[in-house]
């Protein structure tokens, strides 16, 4: 095995690490925990890691990677919404492992939030990270499948749906370029006659049993602006239907960040 | 003796200076002159020379739009595109103009060239801007304008703090004047190797993926821009900027013809400039040089790639200069030394980490706040070291806390010379993220364009070629040198650079 195949391994284990499903998620306790909190920043001799505390024990959130990774570290400066569960894997950098994880960086800045953490022997990651600190040896971290190609127009289905993950509190942000852009490709390919646009409120029910809802008006704002981008890219023929739901609601405290979300579907022109 | 007065002795004294000075620049370019323009020229500069390549030369200049006087005030676009500057334009040049001309050369121009078009002709004070920093006047209507004309209903109010060219508050000039506009000062980018800085490769598509907005259009293509021309991205393409420019700089009657601009953008993709030598190092562009070197080496580069990582690299110097033979002489030695000292410079630009923190585009795009990362993490593009996605970030240049701005105090009368706006986002617009909901600034950067309070102070990354051919640096002229520039990102994010490192950092940034 190469240097190639070491570093191809060990991403391949970091990415399923970071997206494995429900099945491995919630390992051998499985408990939910979400909670609001300062994220720490622990530097290490490779990549830094990003730590929380909630009720007195430390949680490990995720590694410092690049853009394409599934989970991406918070900010200091805000407080961060971690939505999570307890998984049995080894510790890592002192922080009892969240898997899988959501982390929504709160938008009002919170200057206490301002932990920085030096480097540990003890903390040191125990795998090789998929990108380095520094430049990459080539690729990107977790983009390395080569997109699917492309079907021919007449293949493509009457309709689609396209689901646009939000999260907490947020709008669309630089998360959302690939399915904008998917969208956009679809409904030129069908030259869509419609475009309905459907923009849900969530919340998020804490391990406290407090339950957290988003801005009120959140489910329309995320409707509009979807709207207002789409046909910012010229994407002005189709007619637009703009609608939104308050599923705040529905927080259970499990999956709540999937509540978060808006719907965009696409519906082809009788001429294809 | 007033700060005015300190100024325009520190220019008739500079260029008495340089002009004495070797390597001094005598290649001013006057509009219409009709010089040819070889194929490959070199220009003398303080640290060497530069080389410009014209891949489709000879060109004959006589009548071509680039050199002739096509506006009303006597410009062309070599005015402020110089090629013995890198197709820019160094403060250097500005102020022998100055001295040759007794300021009566069309790059004084009232329109940008002097600090607002109101004050008094002729005195270095009403061109302090352009003569102390090298700033040309953009004035830019408020609130935005989309491209067909529309309006666009901004994130932000701004006042106007200070005002120190006056123009801001002008009645007729100013934010209150009956058409509504802001005033701010800035560099002349080069107009060159603008395969790069126009580039339809990675990190360009339909949606800007620092923040999901959509990207402008080339209206000719209907095809995505790497918004990557200017600073704030307000032009497109190159047409567009050329178009503008004319309007805006050459005050043109009317519009470009549609040969005028093709001859323009034809020419200005056929541009490529480098540092070639240095006089500490010697060529750096002998055959078995590095690669990332020269003028020729960008022109037969790939355009818009991601050299942020070990296999491209953002600028291929290979090894060999790292670890050079033992000299047979002193002059040898100190030629090895030099080179050694660029290839370290080289690895502290790719290699040396430290914590990237509050930068609005880059901490704000997945890689978390603060991110332990290197220069080449933003500057990441293959041969120019600017970003491949569309490239405004803010790095502190313009907004305070970490803008430059002059000390007051009882003991001194140095007195600011950029304006300053206090930007307020909106109710029921989310502050921004590393500034609050107030944002003191310089320059507003890509938010006159966007309208966005995200974006108060971000500016386009600039391509690193031919530094050394045209300071004053960032897009405010706030860096003098190139030690200051990197005395700044020190400052600004605490890196803790040894002073080898620093000056390891200069000798790469100037071979570039």
């Amino acid at each position: 095995m190469n240097a190639r195949h070491v570093i191809h391994g060990s991403v391949l284990l970091l990415a399923g690490w970071l997206v494995s499903g429900a099945a491995v998620c919630f390992g051998a306790d499985g408990s939910s925990k979400n909670f609001v909190s300062c994220p720490i920043v622990r530097d290490t001799a490779s990549v830094p890691c990003w730590l929380a505390e909630y009720d007195g024990e430390l949680y490990f959130l995720t590694i410092q990677s690049d853009v394409t990774s599934p989970v991406t570290p918070p900010w200091l400066g805000h407080r961060v919404l971690v939505e999570g569960a307890v998984s049995a894997e080894p510790r890592i950098c002192g922080g009892i492992v969240l898997k899988p994880v959501h982390l929504s960086v709160m938008p009002e800045p919170d200057a206490s939030c301002n932990t920085m953490l030096p480097a540990e022997e003890r903390y040191n990651l125990t795998f090789e990270p998929p990108r380095p600190p520094g430049p990459s040896k080539g690729r990107l971290a977790f983009d390395n499948a080569p997109p699917p190609a492309k079907p021919s127009p007449a293949a493509l289905p009457p309709s689609k749906e396209f689901v646009v993950p939000y999260d907490f509190d947020a709008l669309v942000g630089f998360n959302h370029a690939r399915v904008l852009t998917d969208v956009l490709e679809f409904a030129r390919a069908v030259s869509a006659r419609e475009i309905e646009i459907v923009g849900y409120r969530g919340a998020a029910r804490l391990s406290n049993g407090q339950v957290m809802p988003e801005e009120a008006d959140l489910g329309r704002r995320r409707a509009e602006q979807l709207a207002m981008l789409l046909q910012g890219a010229s994407l002005k023929s189709p007619s637009y239907k703009v609608t939104w739901r308050d599923e705040s609601a529905k927080a259970t405290g499990v999956d709540d960040y999937a509540i978060r979300r808006a719907v965009i579907t696409v519906r082809a022109g009788t001429a294809r | 003796m007033t700060k005015w007065q300190s100024t325009l002795l520190a220019v008739c004294l500079s260029a008495v200076v340089l002009a004495a000075a070797p390597g001094a620049s005598t290649s001013w370019w006057s509009p219409g002159e009709g010089t040819p323009l070889p194929a490959y020229a070199t220009y003398d500069n303080d640290q060497g020379q530069l080389g410009v390549l014209n891949t489709s030369a000879p060109l004959d200049t006589k009548g071509h739009p680039f050199f002739e006087p096509i506006g009303t005030n006597g410009r062309a676009c070599v005015t402020c595109h110089q090629p013995s500057d890198g197709m820019s334009l160094s403060v250097r040049s500005i102020r022998e103009r100055w001295t040759a001309t007794g300021g009566k050369d069309p790059l004084f121009a009232a329109v940008d060239g002097m600090n607002c078009p109101n004050l008094p002709p002729g005195d270095p004070r009403s061109h302090s801007q352009l003569l102390d920093r090298g700033l040309f006047r953009i004035a830019l209507p408020w609130p935005p304008q989309r491209s067909d004309g529309a309006r666009i209903d901004p994130e932000f109010t701004i006042e106007v703090v200070r005002d120190p060219g006056g123009c801001n508050t002008d009645p007729r000039y100013g934010l209150n004047s009956t058409m509504p506009t802001i005033s701010v000062y800035r560099r002349p980018r080069p107009v060159a190797n603008t395969k790069y800085t126009t580039h339809q490769n990675f990190g360009v598509g339909p949606f800007i993926g620092k923040n999901g907005m959509p990207s402008s259009i080339d209206p000719e293509t209907g095809r995505p821009t790497s918004m990557n021309l200017m600073s704030d991205a307000r032009a497109a393409t190159l047409a567009v900027q050329a178009q503008d420019a004319a309007r805006t700089h050459l005050q043109t009657a009317g519009t470009l013809s549609a040969a005028q601009i093709a001859r323009i953008t034809e020419f200005e993709r056929q541009v490529y400039i480098a540092q070639v030598a240095r006089r500490d190092a010697g060529s750096l562009v002998e055959p078995d040089g590095p690669p990332a070197f020269g003028p020729r080496n960008l022109a037969a580069g790939d355009a818009g790639v991601l050299g942020n990582n070990t296999t491209r690299y953002v600028f291929p110097l290979g090894g060999k200069w790292l670890h050079l033979p033992q000299a047979s002489n002193e002059a040898e030695t100190a030629r090895n030394a030099a080179r050694e000292s660029i290839a370290r410079g080289h690895d502290v630009f790719m290699f040396r980490t430290f914590w990237i923190k509050d930068s609005m585009h880059l901490n704000s795009v997945g890689l978390g706040n603060p991110v332990k990362r290197t220069c080449a993490t933003c500057h990441g593009m293959h041969m120019t070291g600017m970003d491949t996605a569309n490239g405004w970030m803010d790095i502190g240049t313009t907004n305070l806390p970490w803008a430059t701005e002059v000390p007051l105090n009882p003991w001194t009368e140095a007195r600011p010379q950029m304006p300053l706006f206090r930007v307020t986002c909106k109710p029921g617009v989310r502050p921004h993220p590393f500034l609050g909901r107030v944002i003191y600034t310089q320059d507003p950067g890509r938010a006159l364009i966007s309208g966005l309070c995200n974006d108060v102070g971000t500016i386009v990354m600039e391509q690193f070629r031919g530094l050394a051919a045209r300071a004053p640096y960032f897009s405010n002229g706030s860096a003098a040198t190139l030690r200051e520039l990197v005395d700044f990102y020190d400052r600004r994010y605490n890196i803790g650079y040894s002073e080898q490192e620093k000056r390891d950092l200069v000798n790469f940034l100037g071979a570039l």
